[in-house]
């Protein structure tokens, strides 16, 4: 594992276990993580963001199977591999909360309605910092303090339904940060706020990463808000990466065309308003018993015939940095990949063939023995 | 006062709404007054809790305001107080002002089918249309806003945000509305399903020549999409203008630090963003004075104690502020930004 990076995700898989049958939400999801930098992951709802960060936190659902490898880099005791850990274990209890901590999407659902802010928060501290309870109150207040809610003494003790989205949004903030963590997750953490608190509550979490040199990995549907966060962006759709570039590339020189169209879809503020907005007809298709294609097949303009209906494209490195998976583009490592991939169906085919016609001797002669033996054969 | 004006085809005004609750007042909406011309589409902005959504329901009818008058030219060519219409009339014109709701999981009966969702509408305003006739109407609307006629006996919940929202767009033209609120049509969508949507709107639009009045808190799309914008604040609108006006120099201290709260999907592009002090007022206890003096950079003596009136500015605009014509503020860039957009 590089020194540089804190948390380094390799193939990771997550299937759901359902009453239809398996559903695999995250498909082999690879992305690394540098220590106080910040990695945006885009998609539609359904493309199993979320997922994949609560992964991390091995928080999954008990019908959720995560397989592939997830290495987080603690200054504690090393490198660890979470997936291997127990989830209920000693061990992952001590990096959850303290090393790596979430800051959920909706304030209002992630609090308890039955105790106060302060009580919250508090549990964080006492369970990692300290167990003196007067020292952790002030540790929890210091912390309040921080990310600018007021008249803190009377915060502390009051109770969820007292503070409005934006103040509950701070205090969830604090409640990750009070054991300054290494790594943060931040999971559409401004989507349930209003455009002025949203601004706000950016701006606070970037001087707070500056203070404490935070690793944030940033979940978002929102390209505005990204463009504002974030030092590198990955795309996801249908649960891969298909594109993952530094946040000026992205926008600049977007090579997939679901990222472009995730790009035009947005209106811009000055453009012709004429204009129709860009827009990806279809929906996302449900993530169960795809057929071997590329995923985003069905709504893609410049599919190939052939090709992108007969095998998944990888994700390549185009430039230093750019890693795009799609064989419509044209670039060089692209075209090594539609090589490979051409192979590849020219092999199964073969494959397919040869035991088409295995079966249909076997058939064949089945026959004949029903023939010989009659029905007892 | 009841004459109208001949351009317009519906005039709001001087609206109020109160919530009155164990004996404690909220204004919810105060004093809103607007005009619209056909085919228009008028934005409100604002955060939440500014009484965008209840502006919109008294328009509607789906709230009785405490005061004020709606009027509204029928297709007929005859002017109505829409508030104050009675049963008998209502009947006959409400069929021409419809809404589109913010939530398409909570807006769409569970157990109707679409087909009996898109055509309750119909029952209700055209008692006398006989069935297949409803039949063949609802099925043309869903064809018009994208939906698969073979699936029109299915329920609500085997469709997605998207479909589901096509459903509610389908279920307010059925009967060939001239007027559509639109709620936070399109908030609760994805992007590219945004888009989708956004687009299909404008295109019933050209088609119907319909008038929009779109309530949203996404200052992007509330730009792409209408004419005119009004910005409202604790239950006021506090600017009221053509689009461009408004987003390239705002008058009001509250619209100029709303758009520079905006996030621009361009990673180049770099706005001093302006803090708004504190959070909004709480609406049962408004402050004295300007309703927005105790987060405003601009704030002086008067402020505190005059509240300001909506006037009209010399560039035409509808501005609620003492200092509008003195400040100087900043919008976006447009010009440079379009430029920008273009590569």
């Amino acid at each position: 594992m590089d020194k540089d990076n804190i948390l380094e995700v390799k193939d990771l898989r997550v299937n759901i276990h359902m009453m239809e049958g398996e559903l695999t939400a995250v498909r082999g999801v690879n992305f690394e993580i540098k220590k106080g930098e910040t990695l945006g992951l885009v998609g539609e709802s359904g493309c199993g963001k979320s997922l994949t960060c609560k992964a991390i936190l091995a928080i999954n659902d008990k019908k959720c199977e995560a397989k592939g490898s997830i290495k987080f880099n603690s200054d504690e005791s090393g490198e660890v591999e979470i997936l291997d850990l127990n989830p209920k274990g000693e061990e992952i209890r001590s990096i959850r909360g303290k090393q790596i901590s979430m800051i959920f999407q909706e304030p209002m659902v992630a609090f308890s309605p039955m105790y106060t802010i302060g009580n919250q928060i508090n549990e964080c501290t006492r369970l990692h910092i300290t167990k003196d309870k007067k020292k952790s109150k002030e540790i929890s207040m210091a912390v309040m303090k921080k990310v600018g809610i007021a008249n803190v003494e009377k915060r502390y003790n009051q109770y969820p339904h007292e503070f409005s989205g934006g103040m509950l949004q701070r205090a969830l903030i604090a409640m990750a940060l009070v054991c300054n963590p290494k790594m943060l997750i931040a999971d559409e953490p401004t989507t349930a706020l209003d455009v002025t608190i949203q601004a706000q509550i950016l701006e606070l979490m970037k001087s707070l990463q500056k203070d404490f040199n935070t690793a944030i990995l940033f979940i978002t549907h929102d390209l505005g808000v990204v463009a504002k966060m974030c030092d590198r962006v990955a795309v996801m759709y249908l649960g891969k990466i298909v594109e993952s570039a530094d946040t000026e590339t992205i926008y600049a020189n977007p090579q997939h065309p679901y990222t472009k169209g995730l790009i035009g879809s947005v209106h811009k503020i000055g453009g012709n308003r004429e204009d129709r907005l860009f827009s990806i007809e279809g929906t996302v298709p449900l993530a169960m018993n795809l057929p071997v294609q590329c995923g985003f097949y069905d709504r893609c303009t410049v599919a190939i015939d052939g090709l992108c209906n007969k095998a998944e494209p990888e994700l390549v490195e185009i430039e230093p940095g750019h890693k795009v998976a799609c064989f419509a583009c044209n670039h060089e490592g692209c075209k090594a990949e539609c090589e490979r991939a051409r192979k590849e169906i020219a092999e199964r085919e073969e494959r397919e063939r040869k035991e088409a016609e295995l079966a249909a001797q076997e058939a064949a002669l089945g026959k004949n023995k029903k023939k010989l033996f009659g029905r007892r054969a | 006062m009841s004459e109208m004006n001949k351009e317009n085809i519906l005039e709001v005004r001087h609206i109020h709404k109160r919530f009155t609750s164990k004996g404690i007042t909220v204004k919810a909406v105060t004093d809103v007054s607007f005009n619209v011309k056909p085919g228009e589409t008028i934005g409100i902005v604002g955060e939440s809790g500014c009484g965008k959504t209840t502006l919109g329901r008294c328009i509607v009818r789906a709230y009785e305001a405490s005061e004020g008058e709606v009027w509204y030219r029928t297709e007929a060519g005859e002017e109505v107080d829409f508030l104050k219409v009675d049963n008998k009339k209502m009947k006959s014109i409400r069929k021409e002002i419809q809404m589109i709701f913010q939530d398409p999981y909570s807006s769409l009966d569970p157990r109707m089918t679409v087909l009996d969702i898109i055509k309750e509408p119909l029952k209700a305003n055209y008692p006398e249309m006989s069935k297949d006739e409803m039949d063949q109407r609802a099925k043309e609307m869903a064809v018009k806003v994208g939906l698969n006629p073979m699936y029109l006996m299915r329920y609500p919940h085997a469709f997605s945000g998207g479909q589901r929202q096509r459903i509610g767009i389908a279920r307010a033209l059925v009967v060939r509305p001239q007027i559509i609120v639109c709620d936070e049509a399109v908030s609760a969508l994805d992007v590219s399903i945004q888009a989708q949507v956004i687009n299909l709107l404008r295109d019933l639009q050209k088609e119907f020549g319909l008038t929009y009045l779109f309530i949203s808190h996404d200052l992007s799309v509330v730009e792409h999409i209408s004419d005119k914008v009004g910005v409202m604040y604790l239950g006021q609108m506090v600017e009221f203008c053509e689009t461009e006006k408004l987003y390239s120099k705002p008058m009001h201290p509250y619209t100029e630090a709303l758009l520079s709260a905006v996030p621009v999907a361009d990673s180049t592009f770099k706005m001093e963003r302006i803090p708004l002090q504190g959070e909004i007022p709480n609406p049962a206890n408004p402050p004295s004075g300007c309703f927005f003096h105790e987060r405003c950079r601009y704030c002086t003596g008067r402020c505190i104690t005059d509240a300001p009136t909506l006037k009209q500015m010399p560039d035409g605009r509808l501005c609620a502020c003492h200092r509008a014509e003195e400040l100087d503020l900043h919008g976006f860039d447009l010009e440079a930004m379009a430029k920008a957009a273009e590569k």
